[in-house]
C-alpha cells in the first residue's frame, strides 16, 4: 500500500510540476484569459516600501530605478525602512533622498534589527497610499514597473500582484546561469496556470503589491508569526500571499512588471538562500495542512492543489532521491538526466536570449549542471529546512557579519 | 480565612489578579513552548546526525566498492534454475545431433567407397580403350595405303577385264554361229557360253569386290562413324569418371563438415559439463557460486579463503575456500552501483550455508583490517 500511495504522490508531484509546465506554454499561446485585464488610467497612489538590511550602494540604485518610474511623481513615494544594517546602507538611503528630488523618498529605522516582514509593517506605518508595493533592496526595476502592477488592480478582487524577476547577473557563473533558466521558466510558464484562476501561491517579495486595507488587515498576523515563540521573519511574501487568497481576493503575477535581482553566485549563498525558501513552503504547507477544510471551501481547487502538492513534491523529491540513490546509485549520472537538462537548458536559453537578451545566458550548457544541483536540492534541503525550522537566521546576510560589522562601526 | 470573591475585590486589586493570570498563563505557554522547541531541537539534531551518517556510510560504501578488488556476489542456483535446464535440455539435444551426425557420417563414408570403387574400374577401362583406339588407327595406317593400291591395281584389273569382255560378246557370236553352221556341237557351244558367262560373272564380283575394297580403303583412311563411336564412348568414359569426382569430393566435403561438427560439438559438451550450471542441473547437492567482476580477477584463485562481513565489511570470518573457476563469461549486475557487469563464477566449498545468502562475500583477505 505504502509503495503505491508514494508512487501515486509521485506521479502527481510530476504532474503538478511537468504539465504546469506545459499547461504555461498552452495558456500563454491561446488563452487570452490568464491575462488581467489592465487600466492605465488607473493611477492610485502607491508607496513603495523597500526594507533594507545591509545592501550598502545598491540600496541607492534601486531608489535610483525607482524614481525613473513612468508614474505621476505626486502618486508615488518611497519608504526606506533600515533594519539595523551595521554597513552603510541607511547613509545611501539618506544620499538618495537627497539625490532624487523628484519623487518623495521617506527613510526610517528600525530601533531592533527585526527583520524583513516587521520592517515592511514598521514602513507601512509612515504610508497612507491605496497600494503599497514591498521591493527587495538589491533589485532594479523597470521604469513601467509600478504602472504595469496598478494597472492590474482595476480587476476589484485583485488583491496583490506580483512582477517577474529577472535575473542581473546571469553569467557571473554556472549557478547564475542556471537561475537566470529557472527564473525565467517558472514566471513565464510555471506561474500562468495559477494566473488563470487568479490564484498564484507564492508572488516574489522583490516586487509585491498589495491593497493597502488588505496589508493593514493582514498587518497583525505578520507581526505575530512565530513558531513556539520564535519569531518567524522569513517568507513573508509566501505568507502575505496566502493570507490574500484566504480573504478571497485574487493573486496575480504581471510578467510586464519587471524588476532585476542579483542572484547569489556561490553555491553556498545559493544553498541558504534556498534553506530558506524549503523552510518557508515546510512553514506554508504545515498551515495549509492545520486549516485545510477552510482552504478546501474558500479556495479554488487549483490552488489547493498548488498549495498541498509543491511542498508534498518537495519532501517526495527527497524519498525518490534516496531510493533512487539505493536502487540504482549511478543512474543520476547517465546521460539521460544530462540530455534532457541540456536540451530543456538550450531551449530556454533560445528563448530567453530571444525575447529578454538583458537575461542572455552565453553558455547554455551551464544548464547541464542543474542535474548535480537537483540532487543535491532534494536530497539535503527538505530534511535540514525540517530540522531548523526553529532557525531565525535569513541565511544570506549571516549574523557572524553582523557582529563584526557591529563591532566596527562601534569602533 | 477564605479567599474573597474577585468582583468584591477593589479595582486595583481586580487589574492586578488580571495581569497576574495574564502573566502565569503566559509563563506557561513560553514554558509549553520551551519544552517543545527543546525536544524539537534534541529531535532535530538526531535527524540530522543519522542523516550525516547514512551520507557518510553511503558514500565510504560507494568508495569502497568503486576501489575494493575482492568481492564477489555469492549466486544461489535451484536446481529447476530457468537457465541450468535450458543447459540440460541443450546437452540433450547436442547429444542427439552428435548421434545423428554419426549415422550420416557412416552412410557418407560407405557412399564415397562405392564411387571411389566405381570410378577405379571406370579408369582401368581408359586405358584399354585408348590402347584398342592406338592399336586400331595404327593398323589403318598400314593397311590403309595397301588397300588403296590395291584398289587402283583392281580397278586397272577390271578395265582390262572390261576390254576381254566386250571382245567375249563377239566370241559369243561367233559360238552362235558356228553352232548354226554346225561347226560344234550344241555341247560345244553350251560349255563355252557357260565359259563367257563365268567369265562374266567374275567380272561382276571383281567390279564388286573393287566397291568394297574402295570402301575398306576409306575406312582405312579417313574417320568413320565407328571411329567417332569409340570416341563417344571415350568421352563417356571420362564424363562418367569426372562426375564421380565431383560427387566425392563433394561427399568428402560434407563428411569432414559433420566430422568437424561432430567434435565441436564433443568440444561444446565437454566445455559444458565444466559449467556451473551443467553442475548444478545434474548435481544431487546444494553447490555455492558466486560472482567475480573481471576487476577482482587475481583474487579468484583456487583454494583461497572466502569471508562473509556481518555489515557488508566489517567483522569478517572465514567462511570457506574457491573450489573452482569457471571459465566462461557472465554478466550480473553489481550488487551496489546496480550496473550492468561483466565477469565469471566461481564454485564455493562454504562451511557457513547462510553466506551464500550475503550481498557479497570477499575472497583471499579481510577487505578491511577486522
Amino acid at each position: 500500500m505504502a509503495p503505491i500511495l508514494f508512487w501515486l504522490i509521485l506521479v502527481l508531484c510530476l504532474l503538478i510540476s511537468v504539465v504546469k509546465y506545459l499547461m504555461g506554454i498552452i495558456m500563454r499561446l491561446s488563452f487570452p484569459g490568464t491575462k488581467a485585464k489592465k487600466d492605465y488610467t488607473y493611477e492610485p497612489t502607491v508607496s513603495v516600501l523597500m526594507p533594507c538590511f545591509n545592501e550598502g550602494k545598491t540600496v541607492y540604485e534601486t531608489i535610483e530605478s525607482i524614481s525613473k518610474s513612468n508614474y505621476p511623481n505626486d502618486k508615488f513615494e518611497v519608504i526606506a525602512q533600515d533594519d539595523c544594517s551595521v554597513d552603510d546602507s541607511y547613509e545611501w538611503m539618506l544620499k538618495a533622498q537627497r539625490d532624487f528630488t523628484n519623487i518623495r523618498v521617506r527613510t526610517g529605522r528600525n530601533e531592533v534589527n527585526s527583520g524583513k516582514a516587521r520592517s515592511v509593517c514598521n514602513a507601512l506605518q509612515l504610508s497612507t497610499a491605496e497600494i503599497i508595493i514591498s521591493i527587495d533592496s538589491d533589485c532594479i526595476f523597470h521604469p513601467q514597473a509600478i504602472r504595469e502592477l496598478t494597472a492590474c488592480f482595476a480587476e476589484p478582487r485583485m488583491g496583490s500582484v506580483g512582477g517577474r524577476v529577472g535575473v542581473r547577473n546571469p553569467n557571473d557563473s554556472v549557478i547564475t546561469a542556471i537561475q537566470t533558466v529557472v527564473y525565467y521558466s517558472a514566471f513565464e510558464l510555471y506561474k500562468i496556470p495559477e494566473n488563470w484562476t487568479r490564484s498564484v501561491c507564492c508572488i516574489s517579495g522583490c516586487l509585491f503589491a498589495i491593497r493597502r486595507e488588505l496589508l493593514l488587515e493582514i498587518e497583525p498576523a505578520i507581526r505575530a508569526r512565530n513558531w513556539f515563540g520564535i519569531p518567524v521573519n522569513q517568507g513573508e511574501d509566501r505568507f502575505l500571499t496566502h493570507q490574500t487568497l484566504l480573504r478571497g481576493y485574487g493573486t496575480y503575477i504581471n510578467n510586464d512588471a519587471l524588476c532585476w535581482t542579483t542572484v547569489p553566485t556561490t553555491l553556498s549563498v545559493l544553498f541558504k538562500q534556498q534553506l530558506r525558501w524549503r523552510r518557508s513552503i515546510v512553514r506554508d504547507f504545515f498551515f495549509t495542512l492545520k486549516t485545510l477544510p477552510q482552504h478546501v471551501w474558500k479556495l479554488h481547487p487549483n490552488t489547493v492543489l498548488t498549495l498541498v502538492l509543491t511542498p508534498v513534491g518537495a519532501l517526495v523529491g527527497f524519498l525518490v532521491v534516496v531510493t533512487a540513490l539505493t536502487s540504482d546509485p549511478l543512474a543520476w549520472a547517465g546521460p539521460i538526466p544530462l540530455i534532457t537538462a541540456l536540451a530543456i537548458g538550450a531551449v530556454l536559453t533560445w528563448v530567453i536570449k530571444k525575447y529578454s537578451a538583458k537575461e542572455a545566458v552565453t553558455h547554455p550548457l551551464a544548464f547541464g549542471a542543474y542535474v548535480a544541483w537537483s540532487l543535491v536540492s532534494s536530497l539535503f534541503l527538505t530534511p535540514l529546512a525540517l530540522c531548523t525550522m526553529d532557525s531565525a537566521d535569513w541565511g544570506t546576510r549571516t549574523k557572524e557579519q553582523q557582529e563584526v560589522s557591529l563591532g566596527n562601526a562601534t569602533s | 480565612m477564605a479567599t474573597p470573591p474577585v468582583d468584591s475585590l477593589p479595582r486595583e486589586t481586580k487589574v492586578e489578579a488580571v495581569a497576574s493570570e495574564t502573566k502565569k498563563a503566559a509563563a506557561k505557554q513560553s514554558l509549553h513552548y520551551k519544552l517543545v522547541i527543546t525536544l524539537y531541537r534534541v529531535f532535530a539534531i538526531v535527524v540530522l546526525y543519522l542523516v550525516l551518517g547514512g551520507i557518510v556510510i553511503y558514500a565510504f560504501v560507494m568508495g569502497f566498492y568503486a576501489v575494493n578488488s575482492s568481492w564477489a556476489a555469492p549466486v544461489i542456483l535451484s536446481a529447476a534454475d530457468e537457465k541450468s535446464l535450458d543447459f540440460r535440455e541443450k546437452l540433450v539435444t547436442s547429444q542427439q545431433t552428435i548421434e545423428d551426425l554419426k549415422v550420416d557420417t557412416k552412410k557418407l563414408d560407405s557412399g564415397v567407397a562405392e564411387m571411389k570403387k566405381h570410378r577405379a574400374a571406370l579408369l582401368a577401362l581408359e586405358p584399354e580403350l585408348q590402347a584398342a583406339i592406338v592399336r586400331e588407327q595404327t593398323h589403318n595406317q598400314t593397311a590403309g595405303p595397301e588397300l588403296a593400291t590395291l584398289d587402283k591395281q583392281k580397278l586397272a584389273d577390271n578395265v582390262t577385264t572390261q576390254k576381254v569382255l566386250a571382245e567375249l560378246n563377239e566370241v559369243e557370236s561367233n559360238v552362235n554361229k558356228d553352232l548354226a553352221a554346225g561347226l560344234i556341237t550344241q555341247g560345244d557351244a553350251a560349255t563355252q557360253l557357260v565359259a563367257l558367262n563365268q567369265a562374266k560373272d567374275a567380272y561382276t564380283d571383281n567390279k564388286i569386290a573393287e566397291v568394297l575394297l574402295t570402301d575398306s580403303v576409306l575406312d582405312k583412311t579417313t574417320i568413320g562413324t565407328s571411329s567417332l563411336n569409340v570416341l563417344v564412348k571415350q568421352a563417356e568414359l571420362r564424363s562418367e569418371v569426372a562426375q564421380l569426382d565431383v560427387a566425392i569430393n563433394v561427399a568428402e566435403k560434407q563428411l569432414q563438415e559433420e566430422t568437424r561438427q561432430v567434435d565441436r560439438l564433443h568440444q561444446a559438451i565437454t566445455t559444458a559439463k565444466q559449467s556451473p550450471y551443467y553442475l548444478n542441473a545434474v548435481g544431487g547437492q546444494t553447490l555455492y557460486f558466486a560472482f567475480v567482476p573481471y576487476d577482482n580477477r587475481a583474487n579468484a584463485v583456487g583454494g583461497s579463503a572466502v569471508y562473509d562481513c556481518y555489515l557488508n565489511m566489517i567483522l569478517c570470518r572465514k567462511v570457506g575456500t574457491v573450489k573452482q573457476i569457471f571459465p566462461g563469461e557472465e554478466q550480473a549486475i553489481h550488487p551496489i552501483f546496480k550496473t550492468q557487469i561483466r565477469g565469471f563464477l566461481i564454485q564455493m566449498n562454504l562451511d557457513h550455508a547462510e553466506s551464500a545468502k550475503s550481498k557479497t562475500v570477499f575472497l583471499g583477505r579481510k577487505p578491511v583490517l577486522f
